[in-house]
């Protein structure tokens, strides 16, 4: 997920320039000069020069220092790099949210809960011993909590709360 | 007299010492499990305190971030790995004392110094608040704008990362609070035809996204921590009034610094416990014991970190700008509960300010025999499996922004997002921490800016003319400049070595 200072200030550019053209085409607020359009311009412009300020590696000096520091304080296994794919793993817990939001309201908090801690629990290598009955429990209490004492109902679905 | 009285009412009551025993070992626990940082169990306290009454949530938050800075420092002690950021400035210290055999001691010091920081950070909010209310009385939107930019402009400052970079971070988070009608033409912006985005995007699923997801997301690409040998361990506050008595000095800079660091916008208790640990090791007569084991160092920066905590809400009481990440979320919390923050929060509910003080005094005086058990107790919390503390955690993420937001799934939706975002931000060098002070402050900045402008037809000139105006406008175009110059000395400096 490390992406190089090109194409993050890149990025962060052209979102600054969109934001600038889409603001300058706001409408106005009639009789007065400034309006909505005022702010998104300011804040789009601002973006835009750090984006190429970034391109540019300017500041860049700064990072080095960090850097620097933070392994001056880390033991050295901390420092040897996880295999590539570790990363692209990552993207698992904002998909089971994802998930969440789409299964919920049709399968009920306890299935969908259930089916994202035993994903979750096997992503961080824990056995099945481990995983199933966390996977049974924990959404079980989560909406205990939930129901009885913030009085929050979540999604019944295919299996509501028993009581 | 009256108002101190009522305010021992307010906090005295049964729901709100409950809050505060709950949230104390809630924060005990999260912040001595490492990865799991302060902010994030503040984040995730949130959904909770949306269901209680206004001096229990302020409690529970108070009581939680206080706990979770003290006890980040027991695996940093024990295992060498700061259980919060906060701590990581003092680990190696922390550690080289236990490996002397010393582990009651530092456990100790950690302790004791940081309910004592906690207590003066205390005193400095009673004392600092109501006396910058008096003067914040006066201000109008021209200094309320120049502030607002001050703070943002501290936070980038900060960041321990490359300014240009956190500022982006920091306008990022101004536009994303562009999104929806809330603007002064009351018109759709960004909105892209989406219904939900009308309404903007809410600070707190962005919270719990950047904060609490993107920590699960980070742990899943690191190794797990190693397990903690048990340990037994002696008396914990023997020797601690000794030392107190001894290094006077030193706690009372740790202190101050802390407090310092506190009130200045973005900047929270990870940066006072850098800052006063290098002020610790320049200013001591004995600087090269430091990194064997030494407790000086330890006292100055865990006294540091738990004060610059209080003194964090004064800006965030004051001004509704945050003091740190912890009170970006606390101020989302008072908006909640109807304590909107400003100047005139210390005459109009100034018994809820009077509460405010003795919930932190409290919490830092109960964190002394709850974090005697905490440390006692550390080996089996610190030992809980990551592959069982964290889809937990995901799914609260997730169920909590779902309550917060009125049962409404769109929320979940922004936590999956920011959850995305904050972690490719964080792994670029992007701070994550700026980002989100542009979230919560976007509106009122805007607000200010727009007002202003539309006050002086469209001029400029009332933004530097006005007195204290002027005086905060140059404070933040030094803020923006000052990374330059710092780069052009040291690369004077440098030219002058090889000079020489």
């Amino acid at each position: 997920m490390q992406l190089s200072d090109r194409i993050t200030g890149a990025a962060i550019a052209m979102l600054g320039s969109v934001a600038f053209l889409y603001g300058s085409k706001l409408p106005p607020v009639p009789g007065q000069q400034v309006g909505p359009s005022a702010f998104p311009m300011v804040v789009g412009a601002g973006l835009a020069i750090c984006g190429v300020l970034i391109v540019l590696g300017i500041g860049r000096h700064f990072e080095e220092v960090a850097e620097a520091d933070v392994i001056s304080h880390a033991t050295p296994e901390e420092l040897e790099p996880l295999p590539a794919w570790r990363s692209w793993l990552a993207l698992l817990p904002p998909a089971l949210v994802f998930f969440y939001a789409l299964a919920s309201e049709t399968l009920g908090f306890l299935p969908t809960a259930a089916i994202m801690v035993l994903t979750a629990s096997f992503a961080f290598g824990a056995r099945p011993k481990l995983a199933v009955p966390l996977a049974l429990i924990a959404p079980f209490f989560i909406n205990l909590i939930f129901l009885k004492l913030l009085r929050v109902p979540l999604p019944g679905g295919l299996l509501p709360f028993p009581w | 007299m009256n108002t101190v009285i009522q305010a021992f009412g307010l906090v005295f009551a049964w729901d709100v010492l409950i809050a505060i025993f709950a949230s104390a070992i809630y924060g005990l626990t999260v912040g001595a499990l490492p990865g799991l940082s302060a902010t994030m169990a503040t984040a995730l306290l949130v959904p909770v305190t949306f269901y209680l009454s206004p001096i229990a949530a302020v409690a529970t938050i108070i009581t939680a971030s206080a706990m979770a800075i003290f006890s980040g420092d027991i695996p940093g002690c024990l295992l060498r790995i700061p259980g919060t950021p906060a701590s990581a400035a003092y680990t190696d210290e922390a550690y080289a004392m236990t490996r002397k055999g010393q582990a009651e001691t530092a456990l100790g010091i950690c302790l004791w110094f940081s309910a004592l920081g906690g207590i003066a950070g205390t005193l400095s909010l009673m004392i600092l608040a109501p006396v910058l209310a008096e003067f914040a009385l006066s201000f109008s939107t021209y200094e309320n704008f120049w502030l607002a930019l001050l703070g943002l402009m501290c936070a980038t400052l900060v960041a321990r990362s490359s300014p240009i970079k956190a500022i982006a971070a920091m306008l990022l988070g101004l536009l994303i609070t562009c999104i929806g009608i809330d603007n002064p033409g009351g018109v759709a912006r960004f909105t892209l035809g989406s219904t939900d985005l009308l309404g903007g995007i809410e600070p707190i699923p962005a919270l719990v996204g950047v904060f609490a997801l993107a920590e699960v997301m980070r742990a899943l690409t690191e190794r797990e921590p190693p397990k903690m040998p048990h340990r037994r361990l002696g008396s914990i506050l023997k020797g601690q009034i000794a030392l107190t008595k001894q290094y006077p000095k030193q706690q009372a800079r740790g202190n101050i610094v802390g407090i310092i660091i506190g009130v200045l916008p973005g900047a929270g208790a990870d940066m006072a416990a850098w800052v006063s640990y290098a002020m610790s090791k320049r200013f001591s007569k004995t600087p090269e014991k430091f990194g064997t084991g030494h407790p000086e160092g330890l006292i100055e920066a865990g006294a540091s970190n738990n004060a610059s905590l209080a003194s964090g809400w004064v800006p965030a009481l004051l001004f509704g700008i945050p003091g740190d990440t912890i009170t970006a979320i606390a101020i989302g919390v008072l908006y909640m509960k109807g304590l909107n923050p400003g100047p005139t929060l210390f005459s109009e509910q100034a018994s809820s300010m009077y509460a405010l003080y003795i919930i932190f005094i409290l919490a830092n005086i109960i964190m002394i025999p709850l974090g005697i058990v905490m440390i006692r107790l550390a080996s089996r919390v610190v030992g809980a499996p990551r592959s069982a503390v964290m889809p937990v955690i995901m799914v609260f993420c997730a169920v909590g922004a779902f309550a917060t937001a009125g049962n409404n799934l769109f929320a979940v939706y922004c936590v999956a997002a920011f959850g995305v975002l904050g972690f490719v931000m964080e792994k670029n060098g992007f701070p994550v921490a700026a980002l989100v002070l542009g979230i919560v402050m976007g509106t009122m900045v805007e607000q200010s800016f727009v007002t202003s402008l539309i006050k002086s037809d469209g001029s400029v000139l009332p933004f530097l003319s006005r007195p204290v105006s002027g005086v905060l406008a140059a404070m933040t175009f030094a803020a923006l400049l000052w990374p330059v110059f710092s780069w052009s000395m040291e690369k004077l400096r440098a030219r002058r070595a090889v000079a020489a």
